[in-house]
């Protein structure tokens, strides 16, 4: 795999570094609404829920006006003990293809052990020793996809006892040892901020943001002192700060909002989507 | 050794002793990443057991933290099993998560699969008189449906 160039402006195809613009994660619910939704620029669709020889029909004709689509997987559990299962790399691959798309992503995550489904994204430990296994996972998983992947930084509830390293170094290591791109979820950031005291702007400081595939922004909400990433509401001012922050270091090649259940109207989806056009044209106007 | 091929590197030429320390170190190598590979898997494995089956929270972890953590679990599993079988979903009604509550402590593990859980849990509130059998027969246009 070719390293992305910094600051190239390059067509959709090109991986990591191709322009995509502002976007929207694809669900079935959304179909419609998504369909006629004026200013979305590429979408992202869950790769566990759609058969590559079978697409969607709204699928097929969003990428038929020419929108870039991100097979964006949620099971295959890189950053597990285990190598990436060949059978879930392949249906990753056939996404791709099936969508044409520019890029695959993933998750720093695993999501099993021991012979039992997780069911969610769970933090690896941060340590020399999982980024060893990892990197070799990474390896394996980029060897099996026709196009680069992407890897995003998870929202943790809990944090290992024996991490040496804070998530955004371990996605530097990983970047620099297998040139991996990244996927920076911005509410994620601001997750662990709430949750685990973890700065946010010290996380862009330490993230190479040359390697920037492209960004997330969702909403969720707090209760007892926890937030919790639901991707069922607006996106708080917070995390829209958080955008404007990592704009102001590096342009993103694309920014991606994610909703996920109780669907709201089209009209506060397009709010959302020029919420984010906003806090992105912050970073320019103050730059 | 002792039959004559005894390849010590003061024997080689330089390029063969230079391809046999290279073979020792890649050995070495893989045998770091397979000791590596075995105590991440015990670890996850411990953190996966805790989360999902009731085992004992690892020793150095936040106990508190755990528990959210297994209740969001529960909480995501939940979410998609409703969106699978909305028609158990609505037998619950305003009971849904009490009821997935006590489903999911009712079973040691998770099943492998989001499906299995769903039909799981409403075979759960079916026996529990909180869900209608299901048709004997499926209706005719059942063949239109996805």
């Amino acid at each position: 795999m070719s390293e992305p160039e910094a600051g190239r402006r390059s067509a959709p195809g090109d991986g990591p570094g191709a322009e995509l613009g502002v976007g929207i994660g694809w669900r079935a619910e959304l179909d419609l609404s998504i369909e006629r939704m004026p200013g979305v620029d590429f979408l992202e669709v869950v790769a566990e829920n759609i058969r590559p020889a079978d697409l969607p029909e709204s699928l097929r004709l969003l990428r038929a006006r020419g929108l870039p689509v991100i097979p964006h997987g949620v099971s295959l559990g890189i950053g597990g003990a285990e190598p990436p299962s060949p059978a879930r790399l392949a249906h990753l691959a056939a996404c791709a293809q099936a969508l044409d798309s520019p890029l695959v992503s993933e998750h720093l995550a695993f999501v099993r052990g021991g012979g039992l489904e997780a069911g969610h994204l769970l933090p690896v430990p941060r340590t020399r020793e999982s980024l060893r296994v990892i990197t070799e996972n990474v390896r394996r998983a980029q060897d099996a996809l026709p196009v680069p992947l992407a890897l995003e930084n998870v929202a943790a509830i809990f944090g290992w006892p024996d991490d040496e390293l804070t998530e955004a170094q371990f996605l530097a290591e990983l970047v620099e040892r297998t040139g991996v791109g990244l996927l920076i979820d911005v509410a994620n950031l601001y997750t662990n901020q709430v949750n685990l005291g973890l700065s946010a702007v010290a996380a862009l400081d330490a993230l190479p943001l040359e390697h920037l595939a492209y960004v997330h922004v969702a909403g969720g909400y707090e209760h007892h002192g926890i937030w919790h990433d639901t991707h069922t509401t607006s996106a708080p001012q917070a995390v829209l700060d958080l955008l404007t922050e990592l704009c102001s270091r590096a342009a993103p090649p694309g920014v991606l909002l994610e909703w996920d259940d109780e669907y709201p109207s089209d009209a506060a989806l397009e709010g959302e989507l020029s919420r984010i056009r906003g806090a992105m044209s912050l970073a320019r106007e103050a730059g | 050794m002792t039959d004559g091929h005894d390849l010590s590197e003061a024997q080689l030429r330089p390029a063969e002793a230079q391809d046999l320390s290279e073979a020792q170190r890649r050995l070495a190598e893989a045998q770091d990443l397979s000791e590596a590979q075995r105590r991440l898997a015990e670890a996850q494995e411990r953190v996966v057991a805790a989360l999902v089956a009731g085992a004992a929270v690892p020793e150095g972890f936040d106990p508190e933290r755990m528990r959210v953590q297994a209740s969001s679990l529960v909480a995501k599993r939940r979410s998609v099993v409703a969106r699978l079988r909305p028609d158990a979903a609505a037998a619950a009604g305003p009971d849904l998560v009490a009821e997935f509550a006590a489903y999911a402590r009712s079973r040691s593990a998770p099943p492998p699969d989001y499906r299995t859980d769903a039909d799981d849990f409403a075979a759960w509130l079916r026996e529990r008189g909180r869900m209608p059998d299901p048709p004997r027969k499926p209706r005719w246009w059942s063949r239109f449906l996805p």
